[in-house]
């Protein structure tokens, strides 16, 4: 068992790890993430995940409804730390994971990965409490610098495999298959589906489909050489989904998913952009990263000023529109408290996924994160337009993409005997 | 039933308004009271004008229609139906009134509940009783205490009630007693019922509970949350541990003692016990009474001579308790924490009084310490210090080298080359970057003085020369290992310590050069850091290799002449541009940041740095395609060739510039605006001829150096720095020079160059039709009202206005204000060899690259061997600047 393996052992145990151990896990998550484009490229079947926020149980609890790593790829989207009373444990075995396991779990940054942030809301609070010095704020601050600041999500099926597991409700699921394809489940944390919906079968256009269909060479297996042992988990499509060849050549068009932690930006008009982003810096208060890191989606017309004093709002038009232009069919981001743990918006193009049930110990508001299926329909090659730079200017004629199909697991707080009555460390030694 | 009410005094001034289809009908102004007559409680408002004149006569019903809008606003349907408005003058009398109608309700409804008899009194909250507590009606007593806490109201009368009975008190007995008969019903009953007790939010309450003979009993409920059946907390174990609190020398007040006691419980409630329950107003509740018993604690210990004296004693040599000097450290630790949080005067007078005491020796003692945890608290208590008042400190500081005694700096800067813990490391190069932070800021913090606050500051202001030597002694010392890496063969096989060293140290440096880029200047040239600073970018530590791109990013972005040269002149892009072929077309960090510092370039249209890379690196460039960035540079290159000098002139020196010269000439300032590259590049010329002779001189030699090391061939240029260097050091022996010099540099040119800012007729040459910084897409404008804060939003960056600054100086651009500021005085001194050829454009002759003719005029190359010049070529008419140069000088002296 390497030290890192062992690290990860009593991090999962929510035992902190010695300082000098977390410096060297810093140094090396430095040295990978530095390899990182801006936008990192993530090849589906992978599971979204919105903000943490330091509560560790509660990630846990994601882990244990979602899969555990690597058995599931994962891809968090910031803020991992404060609020919660558990920032280090939680962004330290991130961190282990992330090093561990490079290919299979992506860290992007979010507003809270901020020294000026973290001073505010509880983390650089938390390391002086739990480690007596800012030494450990400072390692953890350097590495947030080097975070990325977006993902792309590749390769994503556009059809759903229902999940077997259908609990209550049996009636419902076999009505409704033969009037499309699944689109979006949502399951409760017992993996019963609690909801689904379906995408009306346009046999038309998906015959236009097959003609125009673009057959890339296939990707470079080695940048992900452990490809090959993905394994199935329950909910992950399967090959059975592209066996019956007969309808299904829509997913082909599956257009690729953009997760960022807060949302668009007017500097920002296509996906290359960011890449021209020199991100190893402090968040700053305007600009494209910031941008990135605060924008909200809203119900308006183009953009409007932020309530939040940095990022702006932007519309669906906006959304549509930068999705039309970047081949996009979904953006995924976090960065909003929703009650119900995930919230689609402007006709499914854009989400907010919230992984923090019981924000704060109390805002009562579940959970959810969101799955992506691996589209397996064109034999492992994936129509890679989206991922290479210039995909704005290779994508000519219709560029109508259809939406990846989504499996929303919900969860709640973890449950109590699952972890002690949270609070803060206290104080060692007191003298006044 | 009786209505114990007392209505509310006086009359306040009101307009009564009337819902008519769908209008606010005025029905006129007068004086708003409330009455009870005959147990009717009432609204009157009689008007101003007829004093007998009723405007309204309105009951108050137990309904609850009654709505309070916008602090002046009462609005209400009456009972047949219409709609009613008072909009009063003032928000206090709408309060009064408000809270009138309110308690008349909260009455109404207990006495209807009372006549019903359908509930007991447990709703009628005037005034609350409480059985006196045990086991047997902690379930009616859990109800009751529950059910007041609904409403303020009976939050009030039940805070009453607990305070004046000593409630709690006889709660405490209870915990243990259920524990012995293992009651666990009970206990959760008990934990429910102090949980509430301490969210009814009452200063006394609190206060209560953290009392020696309570607290115990308190905390000891509160292990057995209900929430957590399972689980049972040791907040007792914890709290009731003695040997927790130590003691250094003991404090003899007892009020202290208790003081301190109660500061920590208060403490753990809020971090530990409370945590996960408190709201809001409970937990700044928590967080004043720590606030204030903090206050006077520190207040005692200040004020406290003989306490002072034996702390400070321990420190003595000849003493050698060294246990006990830890803990003093600890001690001294502590209270530094805790004075971060007082207010700016009172942190002042207890650090003034530490200091004299001898703080700065504790700092010493402790920053050598075997042990790194305890130089990290070293090094924290100094930190605290910098963050309260670097000026301060530096002024202490310069005070040590003016009486030739080590200066803290030195001791630092040693301490940073061989320190080997990297976390304390990281400290050393923070805290030195605040002491030697080139910046002299403004005399803001006046007031938040110590005692010889006032002297050192005169001294540290008047003496410019003298910080100046200081800065660039202490520089000498402190970049001499980055210095070293020049005699080294290959940078491959750099240790980890030397790879963490020498990036804090082009960290400092690029720090300095953004906050003060003239006062940098010396060192960087003298010690010849640029070249240094280059050839790790060469290095395999990719963060390494980041950090050094960020200094190049950093000059560029300062638009100085004399950091154009020393980029022009080296390698540097040369070897930025290996970077990024090494990567591309991995869409990697490092990569990035390449292009971004060359998209950069090409925004903001930076003139010299365009021709330069065009001109030297047109073939790599040509050579990579991945991105669009280096085609476009090349286009906007042949755009400036293109558009010949001749067709610039006729087209633009005469229609716009001409006329555009007279204003300037009269008018000196006309604010600072934003200069884009070209417009710097062109009116950065300067008057003053001296600083000239120094500044190209000292270029020259940079730039030799430069050389000499990228191409060993041009040897005898290799000589120049040491003659240079004895130069420098003739100067530094002679304070009054170089304040001189300083001065001549600081203060002429906002004068005479800002003002020289017409639209360059360079920016509107090229095809582009907008200026470089108009090119971003539009976006919304960031008004200020954006940043207004929202209540409920809590994310805000205003937030951190308020925040420590010493974190947003570690920012890396966070110095977005002091760079604006910055750029103004950025003009830089080497320009002034461009100033007849800058100005001379303005007057006639189109030039395209006045700046980069110029940089090669002193360059070595150009001065080695004039012929073969590469660029030359591209310069369209290298003989007419030296008219226009002339042309100029006449023009000026005229």
């Amino acid at each position: 068992m390497s030290d890192l393996d062992r690290a990860i052992e009593q991090l999962r145990a929510c035992r902190l790890i010695p300082e000098s151990q977390v410096r060297e896990l810093c140094y090396k998550a430095r040295e990978l993430l530095i390899e990182e484009g801006n936008v990192v490229s993530v090849d589906a079947p992978v599971t979204i995940c919105g903000d943490i926020h330091g509560q560790f149980h509660d990630l846990m609890e994601l882990f244990r409804v979602g899969g555990d790593v690597p058995d599931t790829n994962y891809l968090f989207m910031g803020d991992f730390v404060d609020r919660g009373f558990y920032s280090l444990e939680s962004f330290l075995l991130l961190l282990c994971l992330k090093v561990r396991y490079p290919d299979r779990i992506t860290l992007i940054r979010g507003n809270h990965e901020s020294r000026q942030i973290t001073t505010v809301y509880g983390f650089y609070d938390e390391c002086i409490r739990k480690y007596g010095s800012a030494n450990v704020w400072r390692y953890c601050c350097e590495v947030f610098d080097y975070l990325a600041l977006g993902a792309i999500v590749l390769g994503a099926s556009s059809e759903l495999e229902p999940s077997g597991s259908n609990a209550n409700d049996l009636t419902q699921s076999t009505i409704a298959v033969d009037d499309g394809e699944l689109e979006t489940e949502v399951l409760n944390s017992r993996g019963e589906v609690t909801m689904s919906s379906y995408r009306p079968r346009q046999r038309a256009s998906s015959d236009v489909d097959t003609d125009t269909q673009d057959i890339l060479p296939p990707r470079d297996i080695s940048a992900a050489p452990s490809q090959t042992s993905a394994p199935t988990r329950t909910g992950a499509p399967g090959t059975g989904a592209s066996g019956d060849g007969n309808g299904s050549s829509m997913t082909s068009r599956t257009g690729a998913v953009l997760c960022v932690h807060g949302g668009l930006s007017p500097l920002i008009d296509s996906v290359d952009k960011i890449r021209l982003i020199d991100r190893k810096q402090e968040v700053p208060h305007e600009g494209a990263m910031c941008d990135l890191l605060w924008s909200d989606p809203d119900e308006i017309e183009g953009w409007g000023l932020s309530p939040r004093g940095a990022g702006f709002l932007f519309g669906g038009d906006i959304v549509k529109q930068f999705n039309h232009q970047n081949g996009l069919s979904l953006i995924a981001r976090a960065h909003q408290l929703v009650m119900e743990g995930y919230k689609e918006m402007f006709d499914g193009g854009i989400v907010t996924v919230w992984s923090a049930p019981n924000y704060c110990y109390r805002c009562g508001n579940v959970a959810a994160i969101l799955e992506l299926g691996e589209d397996t329909s064109n034999g492992g090659t994936i129509a890679r337009s989206n991922g290479e730079y210039g995909r704005s200017n290779g994508l000519s004629g219709p560029s109508s993409v259809s939406s990846p199909g989504r499996r929303y697991r919900v969860f709640e707080a973890a449950a109590q005997d699952t972890r002690g009555m949270p609070a803060k460390k206290p104080v060692a030694d007191y003298f006044l | 039933m009786a209505l114990d009410l007392q209505p509310p005094d006086g009359r306040k001034r009101v307009k009564v308004y009337e819902l008519r289809q769908n209008d606010w009908f005025d029905r006129g102004t007068g004086f708003c009271t409330g009455h009870i007559s005959g147990e009717i409680p009432r609204i009157y408002v009689e008007s101003e004008d007829e004093p007998i004149r009723v405007l309204l006569e309105s009951k108050i019903t137990k309904e609850d229609g009654y709505q309070k809008q916008q602090e002046t606003l009462i609005v209400w349907t009456e009972s047949d139906g219409t709609d009613m408005a008072l909009s009063f003058q003032e928000a206090e009398g709408c309060a009064v009134i408000w809270d009138f109608v309110h308690s008349v309700q909260q009455q109404l409804l207990s006495v209807a509940a009372a006549d019903d008899a359908l509930s007991d009194d447990l709703e009628n909250y005037q005034p609350i009783q409480l059985q006196a507590p045990e086991l047997g009606n902690l379930a009616d007593i859990e109800q009751i205490v529950r059910a007041a806490s609904m409403t303020q109201a009976g939050r009030d009368a039940l805070s009453k009630f607990v305070i004046r009975d000593e409630y709690i008190g006889k709660l405490v007995p209870l915990v243990t007693m259920a524990e012995d008969l293992e009651s666990l019903v009970d206990l959760h009953r008990l934990c429910n019922i102090m949980k509430s007790l301490i969210l009814l939010n009452d200063n006394t309450i609190i206060e209560t509970v953290v009392a020696d003979q309570i607290i115990l009993g308190v905390v000891g409920a509160l292990e057995y949350d209900p929430e957590f059946p399972t689980h049972k907390a040791n907040h007792r174990q914890y709290l009731a541990d003695q040997s927790r609190y130590k003691e250094v020398v003991p404090i003899k007040d007892p009020l202290i003692r208790r003081k301190i006691r109660s500061t920590w419980r208060l403490q753990y409630l809020k971090d530990v016990v409370l945590a996960r329950i408190l709201d809001d107003p409970t937990f700044s509740v928590l967080n004043s009474l720590i606030f204030f018993n903090q206050m006077e604690i520190v207040n005692h210990i200040q004020s406290n001579a003989p306490f002072l004296r034996e702390l400070f004693s321990v420190f003595d040599p000849r003493y050698n308790d060294n246990k006990r000097k830890d803990d003093a450290v600890q001690f001294l630790h502590q209270c530094a924490a805790i004075a971060k949080n007082l207010q700016a005067p009172s942190r002042a007078q207890l650090f003034a009084n530490f200091i004299s005491h001898g703080l700065f020796a504790v700092i010493a003692f402790a920053v050598k310490h075997t042990k790194a945890a305890m130089r990290t608290t070293g090094i924290d208590i100094l930190m605290a210090l910098l963050d309260h008042d670097p000026v301060m400190m530096r002024g202490y500081m310069l005070k040590a080298v003016n009486e030739k005694k080590t200066p803290l700096t030195d001791t630092l800067i040693d301490l940073l080359h061989a320190e080997t813990d990297l976390g304390v490391k990281n400290q050393l190069a923070d805290a030195i970057k605040i002491l030697l932070d080139p910046q002299i800021p403004m005399p803001e913090s006046l007031g938040r003085a110590g005692p010889d606050f006032f002297k050192l500051r005169s001294s540290n202001l008047l003496s410019d020369a003298f910080v100046q030597q200081h800065f660039d002694d202490s520089s000498k010392r402190l970049f001499q290992p980055l210095k070293h890496i020049a005699n080294r063969l290959s940078l491959n096989e750099l240790t980890f310590q030397e790879v963490t060293l020498y990036s804090h140290l082009v960290d400092i440096l690029t720090f300095f050069v953004r906050q003060h880029l003239f006062r940098t200047r010396n060192v960087i040239h003298s010690e010849s850091l640029a070249p240094r600073v280059a050839q790790l970018l060469t290095v395999p530590q990719k963060h390494l290799k980041l950090v050094s791109l960020k200094f190049f990013r950093t000059l560029i972005s300062l638009q100085d002449t004399f950091y154009q040269a020393l980029m022009t002149h080296n390698n540097t892009f040369g070897l930025i541009l290996d970077i990024v072929c090494e990567t591309m077309p991995r869409d990697n960090l490092l990569n990035s940041a390449c292009l971004e510092l060359f998209e950069f370039i090409k925004r903001e249209n930076i003139k010299p740095f365009i021709l330069h890379v065009v001109e030297k690196y047109r073939d790599k460039l040509d050579q990579i395609t991945y991105v669009d960035t280096f085609r476009n540079l090349i286009l906007r290159y042949d755009q400036m060739q293109g558009n010949g000098a001749d067709a610039d002139a006729t087209l633009f020196s005469q229609d716009e510039n001409a006329p555009q010269r007279l204003p300037l000439s009269g008018q000196r300032w006309q604010g600072v605006k934003e200069m884009d590259a070209a417009e710097e590049e062109y009116f950065n010329a300067s008057d003053d001829e001296d600083e000239w002779t120094q500044e190209s001189r000292a270029a020259v030699a940079e730039t030799a150096v430069a050389n000499g090391s990228a191409s060993p061939v041009v040897k005898p240029l290799v000589d120049y720095p040491d003659d240079d260097d004895e130069d420098e050091d003739a100067m530094d022996t002679k304070p009054e020079a170089a304040a001189a010099a300083d001065g001549s540099m600081e203060t002429p040119f906002p004068q005479v160059e800002e003002t020289a800012v017409p639209p360059s007729p360079e920016a509107s040459s090229v095809s582009e039709p907008s200026s470089p910084v108009s090119q971003k897409p539009s976006a919304p404008e960031r008004l200020a009202e954006k940043r207004r804060r929202e209540e409920e939003d809590e994310d805000e960056l205003v937030k951190l206005a308020a925040g420590p600054k010493r974190r947003s100086s570690l920012s890396s651009n966070s110095g977005s204000t002091v760079m604006n500021r910055k750029k103004t005085l950025s003009i830089g001194s080497i320009g002034s060899v461009d100033k007849g050829g800058a100005q001379g454009v303005m007057g006639t002759v189109m030039s395209s690259a006045p700046p980069k003719r110029i940089a090669i005029n002193i360059g070595p190359v150009k001065s080695a061997s004039p012929d073969s010049a590469p660029c030359e070529e591209v310069v369209p008419d290298a003989g007419s600047e030296k008219e226009n140069q002339d042309e100029q000088k006449g023009e000026t002296t005229s």
